[in-house]
């Protein structure tokens, strides 16, 4: 079965940017949500999402928050995360893993840095 | 004796009393000057309060600009964004002409060897023949275009990994919303006490507006050195070789 990636991020441009950046390293089945909030409803609603790649500071629902969820989710607990985000502080790093994310890349990224912690994860999971 | 004693307590108490006079007359330029001062300072007093209530109605306009400069640079890179989709587009599209051009240089150049296979007198003209078609050449100049494009494709993943200036200022705008509005609030109360109503100094500011704390991330910071990455790939590297209860030790130190 192909990847399916759920991006979430608040910012529309970053949206687009991981987006195009998915579509150039050769992945073009994504959907998207703009904060925690509806991440978790696109989860519920759609089956076929077998990756996330999450923001961190979003209202409503932070992406740290949504990942708690996730994991704390008896039906998509597995599922592999990746998180892109502007915190690059030593503490959030940990927080991030203490959390669960499978990987975690500080922006600004680059298609190849997103195509590699992509390959990282399916390599790991 | 008594009518002594009484006079020489009258006495006494004229002294005082002429003491309290002489305290007084050097009170009363004290008193006059704290008269004065407040005479001065009411003014003040109250044009600091204007000052307050100017400043503080002025604050949800500064916000709100700040929000509009956010949003204006959003849509202006979502146009640059739809630019180098197009050009991404077209890029593409040439590449698969050039790739159809090189087959057909091939083709060309097959044809031709088997065509000088079969009519062997043809024999050193074929050269010339070859020669004049310019096939080499015209290869060469489509490796050359391939290349060009190549960079062009390499040039726009830049611009949009620059792009996302655009986020990382966005969060720090943001945050400066926050501090602006934080401002606000404490001005807002400042106001309350000295008398003046909130309603007429909070135009604009609605619970909606507010800046949720978690949104934005106050350090962001546009940098290309990749220095936070790294720090990430050696934590990441360090705690796939550690237990979950190491990384939660870490964490809490």
């Amino acid at each position: 079965m192909g990847l399916k990636f759920l991006v979430v991020d608040d910012s529309v441009t970053m949206r687009r940017i991981v987006a195009n950046s998915l579509k150039s390293i050769g992945y073009d089945s994504f959907v998207e949500a703009g904060d925690g909030r509806e991440a978790i409803s696109k989860l519920d609603s759609d089956g076929s999402i077998n990756f996330v790649i999450t923001d961190w500071n979003m209202p409503e629902v932070t992406g740290l928050e949504l990942v708690k969820a996730i994991r704390s989710h008896n039906k998509i607990n597995n599922i592999p995360i990746l998180m892109v985000t502007t915190r690059g502080l030593k503490e959030d790093i940990l927080e991030a893993l203490q959390a669960k994310v499978n990987n975690y890349i500080v922006k600004p990224f680059t298609p190849q840095v997103l195509k590699e912690k992509i390959d990282q994860i399916l390599a790991s999971v | 004796m008594d009518n002594q004693s009484n006079m020489e307590q009258v006495f006494q108490k004229l002294g005082d009393l002429k003491q309290f006079f002489v305290f007084g007359q050097k009170i009363v330029p004290v008193f006059q000057k704290i008269i004065d001062f407040m005479h001065d300072i009411v003014p003040l007093l109250e044009n600091v309060n204007n000052s307050i209530h100017d400043s503080t109605s002025k604050i949800p306009k500064a916000a709100s600009q700040i929000n509009n400069v956010t949003n204006a640079t959003e849509v202006a890179t979502s146009e640059i964004l739809d630019i180098v989709d197009s050009m991404s587009m077209d890029m593409a599209r040439i590449k698969n002409e050039l790739m159809d051009l090189r087959n057909g240089f091939f083709n060309q150049r097959v044809a031709l060897e088997r065509f000088s296979e079969e009519f062997k007198p043809l024999n050193g003209t074929y050269e010339n023949f070859k020669s004049s078609l310019s096939i080499d050449e015209l290869e060469s100049r489509v490796v050359s275009l391939d290349s060009i494009i190549r960079k062009i494709e390499n040039d726009s993943s830049n611009i949009t990994i620059s792009l996302q200036v655009q986020d990382i200022t966005a969060q720090q705008l943001a945050s400066v919303n926050h501090l602006i509005q934080s401002v606000q609030k404490r001005l807002a109360s400042l106001l309350f006490d000295l008398g003046k109503q909130t309603d007429a100094v909070l135009p604009g500011l609605t619970s909606s507006e507010e800046i949720d704390a978690r949104s934005f991330n106050e350090h962001a910071e546009y940098d290309r050195t990749g220095k936070h990455q790294a720090l990430v790939d050696t934590l990441i590297n360090n705690s796939q070789k550690t237990s979950q209860e190491e990384i939660d030790k870490l964490f809490t130190k």
